[in-house]
């Protein structure tokens, strides 16, 4: 009973950082129609250039507050470099462009932080054991920030009226524009909340998971994995599917094999296209993946 | 239009054709010139490392040792009188990419030599392609696979039968029988908890636990959360950083507390860098250069490697990990076998398997016909850790 705990509470901070990744998703998807494959880099990126000012002597905290609105910043410049200057854009399309910009950040990032993986320092707060369980209090970390990032995404996206404008564009692009919405400013707002969101989840999640140049990638599949399970649409199920992928992962490790872990989320992707390519809350208002 | 279609096809498949004839065809006839100009000109040396992926905490620094001491050799004069070039390839730490590699040194750049792979999977991956060209290789990794009973196969790094001996023997002296092992899913770890049931048998030592994780794994909750579960006496983690610095961090958070044998895959900064202070108390078997200050002063291995450490801090301003050790090795003595033998490959096989009594970094290599390696449990000390820093072990 202890050792399910055990996995099930380090499924849940490892499902968080995914959750984090595939609310960026969703916070471009549901603005822009556009899959963005760059996500995964923001977290990587965050979390080494947290790595780099902690190096060069800045306080942690400092170093998180400069790392995540550099990512925020990078991820508004290539959207406005590679996203703004396309006059067709279809989810296809976006693909393969954003893959490719994937590529030449992660080139970047081996050329400019070596080939080695890094982590930051472990944030303040010691380890304790609960009934058995032992928690980290990174784990902790984890958990907290990005309940409360989540919850601010989401507040943002569905009770402010510029959070809902965003939503307007993608439902009804000539009506959201004649009423006053600008649709790329409205793609700005929506890269900033995914550079945000990115840089979140590398930075409290690099202490554990590390950084590396290709870090990105994974983290970035599996939080595209999450995203699915909403359809690409909602920011609840993405947050909550990352949850539910991550204790999946690490029970199949405890139980099965650790072999296994990094195959449990294309099982799932396989799944629900097949049998729920809407998405599991299944209305038929959300889009195809 | 489907007419056309079949005689593009038709020209493709000539032209692709008479391209591989060409290629093959300079191949071997390049193959003979280089054996015939084999005495003079440049030596050329192909190295493949594990540079990036799952290895680059020893493939880095390993190519930092080979650069450093190429550039001393030539500026010394090279090998009688003949300068050494390098041509060094990332594998990727991918078993393919060493393979693809070594097939290229072999064919295009045509080496005298191979040094690499940094990890076992990629050595063994290159081992088949070295032996079918009858080119003398030295891998920089551990499992003893890779030279079992191999003719031009040579390896540095302590084997792990070796580093097992004096691990059984310090478990020994302390009452343990019970050992629970995490061990690397990939080459390196092949086979370990066999081996270690096999020389602890005489001690009374059982593998109670096997559990394993991918060599770029980050999270180990759930291997230790099992291996806790079966309640061993000591646990073994065989793996190389940051892995093996991350599965001790989450050891000591799980809250074990029986103590804890790594393997000597943990030789360098980045290790203690990711197990931080939950390091403190660990076993494991290294070699000598971590603990090189604590060092008597007749040891044979003293003088080289104070002046490795000097050199390597001289000019990359960090400490030398024993992977770069390695690599230390690996080229001083195909250096040492090139200077007696030249570049012939029959020749320089010969010379390698002659190396007596060399003190390397690693430790006093003693080559012989059946002894690719070269090294006993003499070459390792019990090395712990106390407050980041290697110590000698008590």
């Amino acid at each position: 009973m202890i050792d399910l705990l055990q996995l099930v509470f380090a499924g849940l901070a490892q499902g968080a950082v995914y959750g984090l990744v595939a609310l960026g998703f969703v916070a471009i998807f549901s603005v822009r129609e556009i899959v963005n494959l760059v996500q995964g880099e923001y977290a990587a990126l965050a979390g080494l250039t947290a790595i780099s000012a902690v190096g060069a002597g800045l306080p942690l905290l400092v170093a998180i507050l400069v790392a995540i609105p550099v990512t925020i910043g990078i991820a508004v410049l290539l959207e406005r470099l590679t996203i703004a200057p396309v006059k067709k854009m279809t989810p296809l399309t976006s693909i393969i462009l954003t893959l490719g910009v994937s590529t030449a950040v992660k080139a970047l990032m081996l050329l400019i932080w070596g080939p080695e993986a890094k982590g930051l320092p472990t944030f303040p707060g010691s380890d304790i054991v609960l009934g058995g369980v032992s928690i980290r209090s990174q784990e902790l970390w984890v958990l907290g920030v990005a309940a409360v990032v989540a919850y601010g995404v989401i507040w943002f996206y569905e009770h402010t009226v510029r959070g809902k404008s965003l939503r307007a564009c993608a439902e009804q692009p000539v009506a959201a524009r004649l009423v006053g919405i600008s649709p790329r400013t409205a793609t700005v707002v929506a890269f900033a909340v995914a550079g945000l969101v990115g840089g979140v989840a590398g930075v409290v999640g690099s202490p554990i998971y590390l950084s590396s140049w290709t870090s990105g990638l994974t983290l970035g599949l599996k939080g595209f994995v999450a995203a699915t399970l909403g359809g690409l649409t909602s920011l609840r199920v993405a947050m909550l599917g990352g949850l539910g992928l991550g204790i999946l992962e690490n029970l199949v490790a405890g139980y099965l094999s650790s072999g296994y872990r990094d195959a449990v989320a294309f099982v799932v992707l396989v799944l629900v296209l097949l049998f729920k390519p809407h998405g599991l809350a299944g209305k038929s208002s959300g889009v195809r993946v | 239009m489907q007419r056309s279609m079949r005689l593009v096809s038709f020209g493709l498949a000539v032209g692709l054709a008479t391209t591989l004839a060409a290629c093959s065809e300079s191949g071997s006839s390049g193959s003979s010139a280089s054996g015939a100009a084999a005495s003079t000109g440049d030596i050329k040396i192909g190295v493949v490392l594990d540079i990036t992926g799952a290895g680059a905490s020893l493939g880095v620094p390993e190519r930092q040792t080979i650069e450093m001491l190429a550039d001393q050799v030539n500026a010394a004069g090279g090998v009688n009188g003949r300068k050494v070039k390098l041509y060094i390839e990332d594998n990727q730490s991918t078993e393919d990419g060493a393979a693809k590699a070594t097939t290229k040194l072999l064919t295009t750049e045509k080496v005298d030599i191979l040094l690499g792979a940094s990890r076992t999977g990629p050595s063994l991956a290159m081992r088949p392609i070295a032996e079918k060209a009858e080119k003398p290789m030295v891998s920089l990794a551990a499992n003893a696979k890779i030279v079992d009973g191999s003719k031009w196969v040579f390896k540095t790094a302590q084997n792990d039968k070796v580093v097992l001996e004096k691990m059984v023997d310090d478990m020994k002296a302390k009452g343990i029988t019970q050992v629970a092992v995490a061990r690397d899913a990939s080459g390196f770890g092949e086979g370990i908890p066999e081996m270690l049931a096999e020389v602890g048998k005489a001690a009374g030592i059982t593998v109670v636990k096997v559990e394993k994780f991918a060599p770029d794994a980050t999270d180990f909750t759930s291997q230790m959360t099992n291996l806790r579960a079966s309640n061993p006496q000591a646990v073994l983690i065989w793996g190389i950083p940051p892995a093996a610095g991350l599965a001790q961090k989450a050891y000591k958070q799980l809250g074990l507390n029986v103590p804890v044998y790594q393997s000597h895959g943990i030789g360098n900064q980045a290790f203690l860098d990711t197990a931080g202070d939950t390091a403190d108390g660990l076993r494991a078997p290294l070699g000598r250069m971590l603990v090189a200050s604590q060092l008597k002063d007749d040891d044979p291995q003293k003088p080289v490697v104070t002046k490795f450490i000097a050199d390597f801090k001289a000019k990359y301003n960090a400490n030398p990990s024993t992977f770069a050790g390695h690599a230390y090795d690996g080229f001083m003595i195909a250096i040492e076998a090139l200077k007696k033998a030249g570049t012939d490959s029959a020749k320089l096989r010969d010379a390698l398997e002659a190396i007596t009594k060399w003190p390397g970094v690693s430790g006093v290599f003693s080559m012989t016909p059946t002894d690719h390696s070269g090294l006993t449990k003499d070459a390792l000390v019990m090395v712990t850790v106390e407050n980041k820093a290697w110590k000698v072990a008590g």
